[in-house]
């Protein structure tokens, strides 16, 4: 007699009208590695049933068997490789190449039950990126927040990302990026320090205590930097093009805005982003890496880092888009470190009420002795 | 050695995990479009990635009953996930039966829409074999697929009526049968 799936089998029904429907390389590695789970369970079952005499007998190699065999098992799972890539879950692309020239790590560090692992760094010479993954016996919700500093030793401030993800029941990943400003030139090579205290399960609050330290030095990826100097002024705001820094895996690009006193009174604040094309058509996504300037925040410097260069490319095309906006409670908040201790800062009103947003013209660099 | 196009089926049945992954590469849209659209109703995706998960361990034991080529094996994984996706519905979804949504004419409650409903259906199955070979795929389709009358007919190429006659007269048969079997209490 047939089962169900022979029945299954015979049956022609043409299922033309099933829909296809999206799915992320997320979800593709979570099945797999349900599924993989799922099989070595049923096996380790299946090797239970032998017979119990037999079982009495090996315990003691049973135990030595058990202490061998689990490293397998770790190395058996599939292991995400490329967890730049992996994180990369809108498809942006700015991390697609950082994994081939990033340094391989591979440190551990352990505390209450929950083991951190660095697998990846690297330094493009403005931001650290890191990939890390996190093997825990507790259940840690969809998305913990690790509480804690990771500081890149002399800077004098930083910006920096933050994204984790579940892999698995007692699995993450995650990738952490670091952008250190300094009073001077950025050095090649930087010191970091990675002082984790606790993870903070997001669904109810619940923090786990414990120590994960990691320090670390990384040499800045071969770049090659050139000053570019052009700039683009329109209503009052200056955009200026600093410095061009190419790396095996991205671009940097490193701007000024400059705001004049008449949009100063008027708006609260200005922010400049750029938008990079280049002469075959290409548009690069890009992820800025913050700023910083003076405390009003109409002189600041900003970097954005894009995706990997294409090497055929002769002109980039810079577009400038500035945003003029208005304080509110809801998107500002400020406070001054003094030596009297901290100082909130007011909001002053200003006739600036909501927000403007503008174009520049564009900005050609000319790649040619670039190469 | 990898799996690919020219491989995996025999690669599945050989029990080669990369041929899993690779159907899980393939299949996983469509796996999941089907999945979605039976099970999107109950409003959990907690149980849409579980109905998934097990889609494809069915496939992967039981891949060794299947025979034909890669159309045939897209027929038969579109068959199965529809399979275990209608009794996940069934499992989640006791209060508004899928059954009931489509009262048959003449018959009410029967044995077998018992039987449907308990969660080891070998007797039905046992019973199915008893059937004509079109009434079989009728019964699989309706019962096991969760497919309505209408599109039986389309797919069978015959009118609704004569769907809905065939399901009468094999429920009949399936209820002699069954009750000269003596399946017992858990019918009534």
């Amino acid at each position: 007699m047939k089962d169900i799936y022979e029945l299954l089998n015979d049956l022609d029904i043409d299922e033309h009208e099933a829909v296809e429907m999206e799915v992320d390389e997320l979800e593709k590695a979570k099945v797999k590695r349900a599924l993989k789970e799922s099989i070595i369970q049923k096996r380790k079952r299946r090797s239970w049933r032998k017979p119990v005499a037999a079982a009495v007998m090996v315990v003691g190699l049973s135990a030595a068997t058990l202490g061998l065999t689990f490293p397998a098992y770790a190395v058996s799972l599939p292991v995400i490789g490329n967890i730049f890539k992996f994180l990369d879950v809108g498809k942006v692309g700015v991390y697609d190449h950082y994994q081939e020239y990033s340094t391989e790590m591979n440190l551990t560090a352990e505390s209450n039950g929950i083991k951190v692992i660095i697998n990846n760094a690297i330094f493009d010479g403005e931001t650290v990126a890191i990939t890390y993954s996190l093997e825990t016996n507790q259940d840690l919700g969809e998305s913990p927040y690790l509480r804690g500093l990771l500081d890149m030793k002399g800077s004098i401030g930083g910006a920096g990302g933050s994204k984790i993800t579940k892999v698995d029941s007692n699995r993450y990943v995650g990738l952490i990026t670091e952008t250190g400003f300094f009073k001077n030139e950025k050095p090649d090579t930087v010191k970091m320090n990675w002082q984790i205290e606790g993870m903070v399960v997001q669904e109810n609050q619940k923090e786990i205590k414990g120590k994960w330290s990691f320090v670390f030095a990384l040499e800045a990826t071969e770049a090659d930097t050139r000053v570019v100097g052009q700039s683009s002024e329109l209503d009052g705001v200056t955009v200026q093009i600093g410095e061009l820094s190419v790396t095996p895996m991205s671009f940097i690009v490193h701007y000024d805005q400059l705001v004049s006193e008449e949009i100063r009174n008027k708006w609260h604040g200005v922010d400049v982003d750029i938008e990079v094309k280049d002469d075959l058509g290409n548009l690069y996504s890009g992820k800025g890496n913050g700023g910083t300037g003076d405390n009003k925040g109409y002189h600041t410097s900003w970097s954005k880092t894009f995706e990997r260069l294409d090497p055929n490319a002769a002109k980039l095309i810079l577009t400038p888009h500035i945003r003029l906006y208005e304080y509110t409670s809801e998107n500002f908040g400020s406070a001054e470190e003094t030596k009297d201790g901290p100082k909130s800062a007011a909001i002053l009103e200003k006739s600036g009420k909501g927000q403007e947003q503008f174009t520049m013209e564009d900005m050609v660099i000319d790649l040619g002795n670039l190469k | 050695m990898k799996s690919n196009d020219a491989n995996y089926i025999q690669r599945l049945q050989r029990k080669k995990e990369d041929a899993l992954e690779y159907i899980v590469d393939q299949y996983l849209p469509l796996m999941k479009g089907i999945t979605f659209k039976v099970l999107s109703p109950l409003g959990n995706d907690g149980i849409i990635e579980e109905c998934i998960n097990d889609i494809f361990l069915s496939i992967w034991e039981h891949a060794h009953k299947f025979a034909g080529d890669s159309t045939d094996f897209r027929k038969w994984i579109c068959a199965i996930a529809k399979f275990r996706a209608v009794d996940y519905y069934r499992k989640h979804n006791k209060l508004t039966n899928l059954l009931s949504q489509e009262q048959e004419i003449g018959t009410g409650e029967s044995a077998e829409d018992e039987l449907i409903r308990m969660e080891d259906r070998s007797e039905l199955i046992k019973l199915i074999h008893l059937l004509e070979p079109v009434d079989r795929d009728i019964f699989i389709m309706k019962f096991f697929l969760g497919f309505k009358t209408g599109d039986i007919a389309a797919k069978l190429g015959l009118t609704k009526a004569s769907i809905d006659n065939r399901i009468y007269r094999g429920k009949k048969k399936l209820n002699d049968k069954a009750t000269n079997l003596n399946f017992g209490g858990s019918m009534l």
